[in-house]
């Protein structure tokens, strides 16, 4: 933002010419303001943090040797592998679910509309807890899973458990629950576009779903990412309450069973807060490069307008 | 027209009712092939409402829409109409071009990229030929060059241009345009009329919706006066602008000229 005049140009006119004129005028000189209540909060931060850092890295209570001993054991790496996979795989289910849910509150079928409505409110209006806790007692209140003509014979039969298992109960009990949180946000972006935007597109004579696909779904992406990101960092978290199904092999789990042995339970709940801080920043790290793609035409700098 | 074939649009008793509001007041229309229509009227007068029947932008409460002969929107059959289905409709929708008031690029494609878009993907287009196309029809309008940009790093007259690209790239029998110059700074508002004035030139099928008195006077083989959802005069720019013989016309010209 250095230099805005000569940034103006890039319209296109004469941007030499306007350059050289740029140099030729005599710029403000203009003597820094002093900001001595920065330095004074500078000094302050300092002391502070400075004496946190000290009270936390010496104080014996904290049992830094068992942080080290257990924070890459085998255990709590097989706990990151299964937090990570939980949450990824209920986000997977999560995020096309939302999307057809949102699809199907803007169609022109009643029915269509009342079952997203009411998938959301059940979702939404129900502790995930209590879910998850339904999800893991499934195999136990519909004992065999089957498709069959109403009234009719049976077509084919399986063992629920053979189907839901903890695993899956668990990532399809995250997943249900995401869905309806992504789909208000996700209707959220879509009423954000313009609706000069759809009108364009039909006027090109565009089907419904390719007005979808190349339109609605890769602009309301610019302002879905953000909040959708937030969700995912908060769904990294929430597969510590897979206990309720319960699953017992995530992150929490395991760094719980370690203090429950060992007496230790904060050193710990440090190893697990280091994990998901490496995770979470991992996954800001994505979400900056997605931001950045799905910001093209938005938040591109006119001055880097290219040919 | 001397032509003997059917006029390209065909407005036939339009109505159009939003709830009680009666928005147009049975309008017949005829647009003969490589005519230019152009529209004046106040705000709300219901021009651009009529515009958007053509392309069933807005479906009809009553009437008919024609184009080149082909009844729009419907299958009739012993004077029953009958939906056509959204596919159809789209199919329809390829037959004419759209311009409208506030450019509704996409905002996510480069000014290339938007005019590719409907050969591309509509009539599904090779990538080569698409671009091909697209650069040429750029060059058309005085854009070669700035393919690349996005439309906000594009002045208003720019990105009017690239739409009216993007309407011509679907190869369309009739362009519509709502109000092409309204939302633009004045100084920008020539390097749009030219280009509609070349596609006149060319005998493009044109209906247009404008506030440019002097460029409707120009660029119109005919001119329509609308007032309160009805056609109030009709006839050549000199007939219409020059010796409007009806009140509210006479009126709405001391107001505008």
């Amino acid at each position: 933002m250095s230099d805005c005049g000569v940034k103006l140009t890039v319209d296109g006119r004469q941007p030499d010419r306007a350059a050289a004129a740029a140099e030729n005028v005599a710029r403000n000189r203009v003597a820094p303001r002093r900001h001595p209540g920065r330095w004074i909060a500078v000094v302050l931060i300092l002391i502070v943090s400075t004496q946190a850092v000290q009270g936390v890295m010496t104080n014996p209570n904290f049992h830094w040797d068992t942080y080290a001993e257990y924070l890459f054991s085998p255990f709590v790496l097989r706990g990151v592998g299964w937090t990570l996979v939980l949450t990824v795989a209920a986000m997977a289910i999560a995020i096309p679910l939302a999307l057809t849910l949102v699809i199907m509150r803007d169609s022109g079928n009643p029915l269509l509309k009342g079952a997203s409505w009411f998938w959301v409110w059940l979702f939404r209006g129900t502790p995930v807890y209590t879910q998850l806790a339904f999800w893991g007692l499934f195999a136990v209140l519909f004992p065999r899973i089957s498709l069959s003509v109403p009234f009719g014979p049976e077509l084919f039969s399986v063992d629920s458990r053979w189907i839901v298992t903890p695993a899956v109960a668990a990532i399809v009990g995250l997943g249900f629950n995401e869905s309806a949180y992504l789909a208000e946000i996700f209707r959220a972006g879509f009423r954000a576009i313009d609706r000069g935007q759809p009108e364009a597109a039909q006027a090109l004579g565009m089907s419904q779903a390719k007005i979808w696909t190349r339109i609605l779904i890769p602009q309301a992406m610019r302002t879905i990412i953000p909040p959708t990101g937030n969700e995912t960092i908060g769904m990294l978290k929430m597969t510590s309450l897979v206990l309720a199904v319960p699953f017992t092999l995530d992150l929490m789990f395991a760094t719980n069973a370690i203090a429950n042995r060992t007496y230790l339970p904060v050193p710990l709940l440090l190893v697990a807060a280091s994990w998901y801080l490496v995770i979470t920043s991992a996954l800001m790290v994505g979400q900056y490069y997605l931001e950045r793609y799905f910001g093209r035409g938005h938040d591109v700098v006119v001055s880097k307008g290219g040919h | 027209m001397t032509a003997p074939a059917r006029p390209a649009v065909e407005l036939e008793g339009i109505h159009k009712f939003y709830g009680h509001f009666h928005a147009l007041r049975g309008i017949d229309l005829k647009i003969g092939r490589g005519e230019v229509c152009v529209a004046i009227g106040p705000s709300g007068s219901g021009k651009s409402t009529l515009l958007r029947c053509i392309n069933q932008l807005e479906v009809v409460s009553a009437g008919r829409v024609r184009l080149n002969g082909e009844l729009q929107g419907y299958r009739e059959v012993d004077g029953q109409l009958h939906q056509l289905s959204p596919r159809q409709i789209a199919a329809q929708r390829r037959r004419t071009g759209m311009v409208f008031q506030r450019f509704n690029l996409f905002p996510h494609m480069t000014a290339l990229q938007n005019v590719m878009e409907g050969p591309l993907h509509v009539k599904k287009r090779p990538k080569g030929e698409a671009r091909e196309l697209g650069s040429s029809l750029l060059d058309r309008v005085g854009l070669g060059g700035l393919g690349g940009r996005y439309p906000n790093q594009l002045s208003g007259g720019q990105q009017q241009r690239v739409a009216i690209a993007r309407a011509l790239a679907m190869d369309p029998e009739v362009m519509l345009f709502d109000e092409p110059t309204s939302a633009l700074d004045p100084e920008l508002v020539g390097e749009v009329l030219d280009v509609i004035k070349d596609l006149a030139k060319a005998g493009m099928t044109m209906m247009l919706v404008t506030h440019e008195i002097g460029f409707a006077r120009e660029v119109g083989d005919r001119v329509i006066f609308m007032d309160h959802g009805a056609v109030v005069e009709s006839g050549t720019p000199h007939d219409v602008l020059t010796s409007a013989t009806e009140v509210r016309t006479q009126a709405f010209l001391s107001k505008v000229l």
